[in-house]
Formats: C-alpha cells, structure tokens, sequence
C-alpha cells in the first residue's frame, strides 16, 4: 500500500504464486503434450514433459473415428446463435425492467427471476418430454432455443438490468430531446454504453453454451449431430476402452482455441466479468 | 432499431418454426417412393461394415422398393442407453442389435416385431436350424423377437512369448498335463507379472465396472448372478463367495490380475493372457508376439463356458417394419450367415463345423476352433441377463465396488450386493 | 399455472397493439399514443420473448415436473400411466437416496470451502503490489475458459491409477492412492478438478471488491497497530461480505448442477460414494427410464435450491457488514 515490500516478502509471494498456478496450468500443458506422444508412450514412467517421439497420428483418427468438423461446427453456430439471441433478449428485457415503466413491471420482473432459482437441471424430464412430442429431439432446436428464452438467459437479463439501472437519466433525457423514441434511445444511447455488461454477458453465455454436456446426451443420439464436449467422451474403442491420445488430441483441438483467444483479450474478459453487475 | 427488432422476430420466429416443425415432423411416415432402412449396431470395424453394405447392396438389387441402408454405429459403452434414447425420442431405427443383457427387456417390451413367419416364409432360409440354445434368450411365449446373430463364446487368448520369458509352461502343455486349472493359470500369471513387469490376466472389458464379464471366471465355480427364473440372488452362495475369494486374492495378493485403474491392453503386448470373445481375434491379425486361444480355465467345478450373444431385431413401430424384417431375412439367410460366421458365430447348426469356420476365421486354427468355438457354443451359459438390467447392472456394480479393495470381506460384500438386488429381483 | 396464465396475457397484449399502431398520429388533441402508452407498449415488446421463454422453458417445465411424478412412462412399450403418489413413496422409501444426499452434501461443502478460500487466498495474492500479477490472474483464470468436458478427461487421464498425478508423485518417492477409485479419493478428486476448474470466476470477483476497500481503512488500523491477520479479519472480511455471500450462493447452486465432470471421472462410483443428487436423476430417468422417478427427484432438488437460496438470503441480515 505504501511502503516498499522487503525483498524477502516478495520472494515469498512469487514463489507461492509460482507453485500455486502448477494445478492450473500443468493440466493444460499434460493435455497438449500427451496428444501428441505415441500410445505405448502415454503411460511411461517416469512421466516426460515432453513426448520422446512427435506423433500427430491421433490428430488425424480425431476426424476418422467420428465426424469432428462436422461436430465442431455443430458446437461454433450453436453457442453463437445462442450468445447473440441472449444478448438481444437479455438487453432488451434487462432496459425494459431498469429503464421503462408499465404496469405490473415488478411482478414480471419476479416471474422471471424465479428462473435464476431454477436450474436447468431440475426441468430436463419435462423438456426432453416436450421436445419429443414436438419431435424435436436429435435435433439441434432445443439447444439453441431454450438457452436463449429460458432459465440460462435469467441470469443474462439481471446482468443487464443491473447495469441499466445504474446508467444516468440525464443521457435518455437528452435523447428524447434529440427526438429519439424508447428504440431510438435504446439502441443508439443505451446499448453502446452497456458494451461492458453485452460482453460479460457474451462471454458468459458463449461458455455456457460451449460447455453444456447434460442437454446434448439427453437431446442428441447420433454423432453427426453432437456438439463438442459429448463427442469427446466417444472416443472409445469398439469395446468402451478409452482411446487416450486420440482423445487429448480432442480436448486440445476443442480448448486451446478458446484458450487463445483469452489470452489475447483476456483483460476484457476478466474485468468485464468482474465489473458488471455480479460485483455484489 | 432494426437489428433488434429482427433478432427479436428471429426469436420468436425461431419458436413457432419450433412448434411448427414438429408438426411436421410427426407427419412424415407416409413417404412415397423407395423407403430408407437404419439399423444400428455397436461395431464400427471397417471390415465389418464392409460386408453389410455388401449385403445391403445385392439385397437392394431386387428390392427396388427399399431406398439407402444405413448401419448406424453408437459405441459400445452406452449402446443401450443411445438407443433407447432414440426411441423415446420418437426417431427409433428400423433395425437395431440388441446386447444379450438387455435381451429380456426388450423382448419382453413388445418394441420387437416377432419374426417366426417372416423368416419361416422366407425362401431357403432353413429357419429349423437355428439351434433351441443359441435362440432361447430372443423367445417370449414362443415366438422370435430377435435373431441371435452372434453367439460369442469366451476364450483365453494367450502372449506366449511372454509365458516363456516368464518360464512358464505353454497353454497346450498345461492342458496336456490337466493342469489347466484356474489355480494354475492364476500362478502362471502371478509368475509373469513378477519377472516380466508385465500384467498377468485380464479380464476384458470387465474394468471393475462391467462386473457381468465376470461370469467368464465364477462358472467354473458353478456361481450364478441369479437363479434360472432371475427371482433369486446368487451373489451371496458359497460358490460365487468362494469364487470371488479366489479373485480377490489372485488381484490383490498374488497379483495374477492387474488391479483397478490400470489398462495393460493384451494385444498390444502388455498382458500375458486376456478372456475375452473369439472376435477379438481379428486384433491380431498384426502380432508381434506368439499367441494362442485357448478355452477358459477348468473351475473347482470342472470345465464350462461362456458365451456372450448379440440378436438383430426389427422395431414394431417402424412404419417400414415389414420391408425392415424381410431385409433381416435376407440378411441371415443361409448363404449370408456364412459370410457373417467370418466374424460372428451363427447360430445355424450346419454351419457350425471346423469347415464353415476356418474358411471365414483364417487366424484361427481347427483345433482352436473345434475347442472353443464349437464346444463353447454347445455347452456355455448365457452371460447374465434380467429385465431391469440397466439398473440391476449399475446396482450390482455400485455394491460390488468395495470389493475391489485390498483387504475387502467377500462374503459380507456379496450379501450386501444381495441385500440391494433381492427386492429388484422379486419383484 | 395462474402465473402462466398471468404471463400469456401480457404476451396477447403486447402482441396486439401494432395492428392499430400504424394509426398513430400527434395531430389531434389527445391523441391515442401518448408517451406514457407508449412506454408501456415498449416496456412489455421488449420483456416479452423472455417472459413467454420463462413461461414455456420454466414455468411450464416447472409444472409438469409436478405432473409427471405422479406417472409412469415406459419408453420401450410407449405407455404412459398414472399412478398417483406412488413415486414419492418409493422416494421416501429409496434406501440410496439417503446415501446420494449425504454425498451431494458433501460435495457442495467441500466445494464452497475448498473454492472460496483458495478464491480469496488467490485474490488477495494478486492484490499485492507486485510486478506481474495480471499475469498470474491470466494463468490462474484460463481454466474458467477450458471447455469443461476437455479439462475433466485431462484430469480423468491425470488422475489414472498409472497417470501423470501418480507418476510425478512416484518421481518423489510417494506411493500415489487410486485416486478415481477410492471412496475417499474420488470425492476429494471431483472436488478439487472442479475447484481448479471454477475458482478464477470467484477470484475475479474477490478481487474487485478488494479493490474496493478503501486503502485509509487498513492505514488507520495501522497506526491503531493492528497486524495484517487482524486487517483482514476486522476490515477486509466484513467489507468484501456481500460479494463472500454472493459467491457462495453462485457456487452452492452450480455445486447442485454438478453434472459432466461426474460422469466422466466417477460414473458417481465407487459403490455409491460420488452419485450425486443430480447425477442420480440423470441415472433414474435416462438409463433406467423411470421418468416418473426422475421427475420426482427434480421436484426434490426444485425444492433443496429453493431452501438453500432462501436460507442465504436470510443469512444476508445476520453477517453481511453493508450492502454495497
């Protein structure tokens, strides 16, 4: 705070911040390296940092084991038709419930909140029962529709009411004085200053989306239709054994673009995610 | 404005188009034209799939009434799960393989169109071939509801060259001398896990889950999971706790089995010697080690065998259930079921013989053959099956668990597996 | 189902008026569309594809939850039956949901200690004046942004009775346990991967409202003397309360949604020792096809989240220093 820390202190402090990020970072790299060792090097011991021999045949048996473009895909359009849909209804719920008044606002508003006390978890019976008598299952709909107008949404538009609660009257006031209707004041005043909480909202629905597991396996039964994470666990051999490398190889092709792209941004990621409504 | 508004239309849209498709959707069955076949299977081997779109190909030649015939691989692990997924989601194949362990289930469903007429209608197709023994498990009250299209006994493939680094004493040798024993072949395997650092038996695919596999060892102690008519545990009788006894010990103390969370893979050289089905074979085709097949060990109850079935049946929801089951029948008839003996043992009397199954099994001797294929089949028990068997199994597996602990109690582990399965069983 | 009702309306509302929108003029003395009916048309235009979202996808679900207890499905006949109370008898009689809740119990505590003190150890770490600590948050955080399926079969290979755990953990003389397989390890192993997994979220969190403590309160307690363990406990703790309660409701909820990483490391095994509740569910309903159960168990755990959320609400009063 105001005095220099003795050398001593700080050593200390880097040392323990060194051996701390051991458990996050060793995963990552364990996962990276192995992908890329022979099969008969996966379990030797003791283990090597690096692989002794570079192998990148398991890259190639990812995409002939199971159709892994096409679950890439899959998994890319879904969680970005998801991102943008929530950040459209959530900013636009989030601006009614802050900004507008109408009747029966807070009893809405608490209708809705009711979802944040509803995981998504306890309603998959009666999803999946819905979806299939919509006939919807095996298909990528309900994936992509009940992320962006249900319960994972809730948390978006709290997000977003938070945020519009705290934006001064005196812009909107100065728009409709430029002749800006509630659309006009929304879109062109309110929304570019919200950036901050659309990019939390972004990053935290994107994640959302890239990792849901238990919705695809329920949903999904055939691979061409399957999204990333439940692809990953497929690769077995015929008899259920797991395909170690082949597998890694996988996990690394799915997160390590992701990863890239934190690091790069990573300041917008995590001060977006810490300045925006969740802050207490 | 507009980009919102549209997104918000987008939404709504996305909605109704939801609804609205699945109006659709629920309409389509009355298609015109050649009808499309699926059947899902849990192998995706390419030469196998080359064979059934072989199959497929000559059969669609004079069907020109049935459209494209798609073989639909879903992994082993959770074949059953996936499947029954798809049929409760409404988008059930036309065809599907069914694991012998939830045979019960689905046969006793009524999900199965029976297949007695259109098979015994069928041209050729000698349907009173089919052995009572290989069928039984796909009957209800006298009719056929699957057609058991692989009846895989299990054998012990064996690393020889291991067994001599080891200086031990080969498979023929043994059995030579009647000491193919299971307390010889566990001291056998104990030996090659000391010298050679390599793992002794595995139990394939067992992996202290899959505890059914492990029928393949306690038969030979005349053990039973349950009783003939399912209403009675076994876990708990003498045999099934000596058997695990013996098991437990080879595991944990004289280290004849590799214990739980390792995964020595015997073709690839890392175990002296596997039980598993006479399929796996074809994992061999480039050994780099002398190997053999052998049948399982003798048990404290004599010789015995075991055999792991597969059944292909037709679903009786399928709007194409008819053109589904004439395409079983050409597909098992009896110049197929040869084709398919290459890699699944049928279940037709004739075509059991060292002949029909060397031509197709050219990794195999006659001898192996005549041992463990023919004699398997003729005398070997079902692997374990029950109605209910997804949770009986995931029961059984939960309780069984302190088992695989050094230093576990078998005998109060194995009533406990009783005390949680007993009132599945009854009821 | 009133509340459905209620919401469905609204949409009718807010559906109808643009017909007669295009009508709307500041020509005459009082015209229809003033701002105020305006507002309101925008007002429920723009909660309206949440509100009908919440009542199709939560509302509804929520209901049917309720419905579907009280049957029977069977996926392989295709019947679908009543059978009254039956369900909630065989959950009050299920030998192993004592056994599930003791677990999934266990699990959410261990998760809120294990992450909220590692959060708030990080947090502060990173509070200090040192060179190179957006580093360290990059490094500490990335595993928020792994996809979590990826991290769990990195762990799941990790953690393997021959795995990189066991073998860095050999290089140093120790004998490693079977991490996955014991009925200790498995618990303490899910725990930790998801821990390791998350705790950059709650970090991040932390470390904002440390940044907020203003720095004049730890001077004045300075010259009063009091010792940097006395600073944290009498200022920091109480000033960064509500976010301490913020989080843990965050983590206690997502404990309950722990559902991937379980099914990947444990299958819920050994014996029963890793099923939790949610775990359980997917098990009754989706491998053994009791529906009717399944659902039952959600109206179950509909019901823990619901006490838990309202018991932390209440806390709120007792500890929380100020709301910020």
């Amino acid at each position: 705070m105001k005095r220099e820390m003795s050398v001593r202190l700080k050593t200390v402090l880097y040392g323990l911040l060194c051996v701390l990020c051991v458990p996050f970072v060793f995963p990552t790299w364990w996962m990276v390296t192995s992908s890329l060792k022979p099969i008969q090097e996966i379990f030797a011991f003791p283990p090597r940092l690096l692989p002794e021999t570079w192998d990148f045949s398991a890259y190639r048996q990812v995409f002939e084991l199971q159709p892994f473009a096409e679950q890439y895909v899959n998994s890319l359009y879904i969680a970005l038709i998801v991102t943008v849909g929530t950040m459209a209804v959530a900013a636009m719920a989030g601006y009614a419930f802050a900004r507008i008044r109408f009747p029966g606002q807070n009893a809405l508003f608490l209708v809705v909140l009711l979802g944040l006390l509803i995981p998504s978890e306890v309603t998959i019976v009666p999803l999946f029962q819905m979806v299939h008598t919509l006939g919807l299952t095996n298909t990528h709909w309900p994936l992509i529709v009940v992320p962006i107008l249900g319960a994972p949404s809730v948390l978006a538009t709290f997000i977003m009411r938070q945020f519009f609660i705290a934006l001064p009257g005196e812009l909107e006031e100065a728009a409709r004085v430029d002749g800006l209707g509630r659309f006009g004041t929304f879109y062109r005043v309110a929304l570019p200053l919200a950036r901050p909480a659309l990019g939390a909202v972004a990053i935290f629905t994107f994640l959302h989306s890239w990792n849901l597991y238990l919705e695809p396996i329920v949903y999904l039964s055939s691979p061409e239709m399957f999204t990333l994470p439940q692809a990953l666990t497929q690769f077995v051999d015929a008899y259920g054994g797991p395909m170690w490398n082949v597998q890694l190889a996988a996990a690394t092709m799915t997160a390590l673009p992701i990863l890239v792209v934190f690091v790069l941004a990573q300041r917008q990621f995590v001060e977006g995610l810490a300045h925006t409504g969740l802050k207490g | 404005m507009k980009p919102f508004g549209k997104l918000a239309a987008l939404a709504l849209a996305t909605l109704l188009t939801a609804t609205a498709c699945g109006g659709a959707n629920e309409a389509a069955p009355a298609k015109q034209g050649p009808q499309p076949l699926r059947m899902t299977i849990w192998t995706s081997n390419e030469a196998h799939l080359k064979l059934f779109n072989e199959i497929a190909a000559e059969y669609r030649k004079t069907h020109p009434n049935v459209g494209e015939i798609t073989f639909d691989p879903i992994p082993f692990e959770n074949y059953t799960t996936t499947l029954t997924t798809q049929i409760a989601g409404g988008n059930p194949p036309d065809l599907a393989w069914i694991l012998e362990s939830s045979a019960p289930d689905f046969v006793s469903s009524g999900a199965l169109l029976p297949l007695d007429d259109t098979l015994r209608k069928a041209q050729g197709y000698e349907f009173d071939d089919l052995t009572p023994s290989a069928t039984k498990l796909w009957q209800a009250e006298g009719k056929l509801y699957a057609y058991p299209f692989s009846t895989s006994p299990f054998g012990v493939f064996v690393n020889t060259d291991l067994l001599k680094k080891a200086g031990q004493k080969t498979p023929d040798e043994m059995i030579k001398d009647g000491r193919w024993t299971w307390e010889e072949v566990a001291a056998q395997n104990a030996a090659v896990a000391a010298k050679t650092g390599k793992a002794g038996m595995v139990v394939r695919d067992f992996d202290y889950k899959n505890w059914d596999n492990l029928a393949s060892v306690w038969s030979g102690w005349g053990a039973r999971a349950w009783s003939e008519d399912g209403r009675t545990c076994g876990f708990d009788s003498p045999e099934m706790v000596e058997a695990m006894t013996f098991l437990h010990k080879s595991i944990f103390t004289d280290k004849a089995f590799p214990g739980p969370g390792t995964t020595p893979d015997f073709f690839a050289g890392d175990s002296a010697m596997t039980i598993t089905q006479i399929s796996r074979a074809s994992l061999l085709t480039d050994a780099t080690f002398g190997w053999d097949l052998v049948p399982l060990p003798a048990g404290p109850k004599g010789e015995y065998s075991v055999i792991g079935q597969a059944g292909l049946g037709v679903f009786a929801k399928s709007p194409n259930a008819a053109v589904a089951a004439d395409f079983l029948a050409f597909f098992t008839d009896p110049a197929n079921s040869a084709k398919l003996a290459a890699y699944f043992p049928p279940p037709r009397a004739s075509q059991l013989t060292t002949e029909t199954l060397a031509k197709s099994n050219p990794l195999l001797k006659p001898d192996q053959l005549e041992k463990v294929v023919i004699d398997g089949i003729r005398k070997g028990v079902v692997k374990p099956n029950h109605t209910g068997q997804a949770e009986l199994s995931q029961t059984v597996r939960a309780a069984l668990d302190p088992l695989w602990q050094p230093g576990a109690d078998a005998k109060a582990v194995l009533a406990g597996v009783c005390a949680k399965i007993q009132p599945m069983l009854g009821a | 189902m009133a509340q459905t009702h209620l919401k469905l309306t609204v949409a009718d509302r807010a559906d109808a008026p643009p017909a007669t929108g295009g009508a709307r003029s500041d020509g005459g003395g009082r015209p229809f569309w003033t701002v105020r009916r305006r507002d309101n048309l925008v007002g429920y235009l723009f909660v309206a594809p949440q509100l009908i979202g919440s009542a199709l996808f939560v509302l509804l679900p929520l209901g049917l939850v309720g419905w579907y207890s009280l049957h029977e499905w069977n996926v392989l006949a295709g019947t679908f039956e009543f059978v009254g109370g039956e369900n909630y008898d065989k959950l009050l009689a299920d030998a192993n949901l004592r056994e599930v809740l003791a677990g999934t119990a266990l699990f959410s505590v261990g998760l809120v200690v294990f992450n909220l003190s590692l959060a708030l150890v990080l947090a502060v770490l990173l509070n200090q004046r040192l060179r190179g600590t957006a580093f360290f948050r990059t490094l500490f955080f990335s595993p928020v942004v792994v996809s979590l399926v990826a991290w769990t079969i990195v762990w799941q290979f990790l953690l393997q009775a021959d795995g990189g755990i066991n073998g860095l953990l050999g290089v140093a003389g120790i004998d490693g346990p079977n991490w996955l397989r014991g009925e200790g390890t498995a618990m303490l192993s899910v725990i930790i991967v998801q821990v390791l997994k998350n705790v950059g979220l709650n970090m991040v969190l932390f470390l904002a409202a440390l940044q907020g403590v203003p720095a004049q309160l730890y001077e004045a307690a300075e010259l009063d003397g009091a010792g940097a363990w006395t600073r944290f406990r009498r200022i920091t703790v109480p000033l960064i309360s509500p976010t301490i309660l913020l989080t843990s409701i965050i983590t206690v909820v997502g404990s309950l949604q722990v559902f991937a990483q379980i099914a990947v490391l444990t299958q819920g095994g050994p014996g029963m020792s890793t099923t939790v509740l949610i775990y359980y569910l997917y098990q009754q309903a989706f491998q053994f096809h009791h529906f009717g159960y399944g659902a039952t168990l959600s109206a179950l755990l509909f019901v823990i989240v619901a006490l838990l959320t309202v018991v932390q609400w209440r806390m709120r009063r007792k500890w929380v220093f100020h709301e910020a």
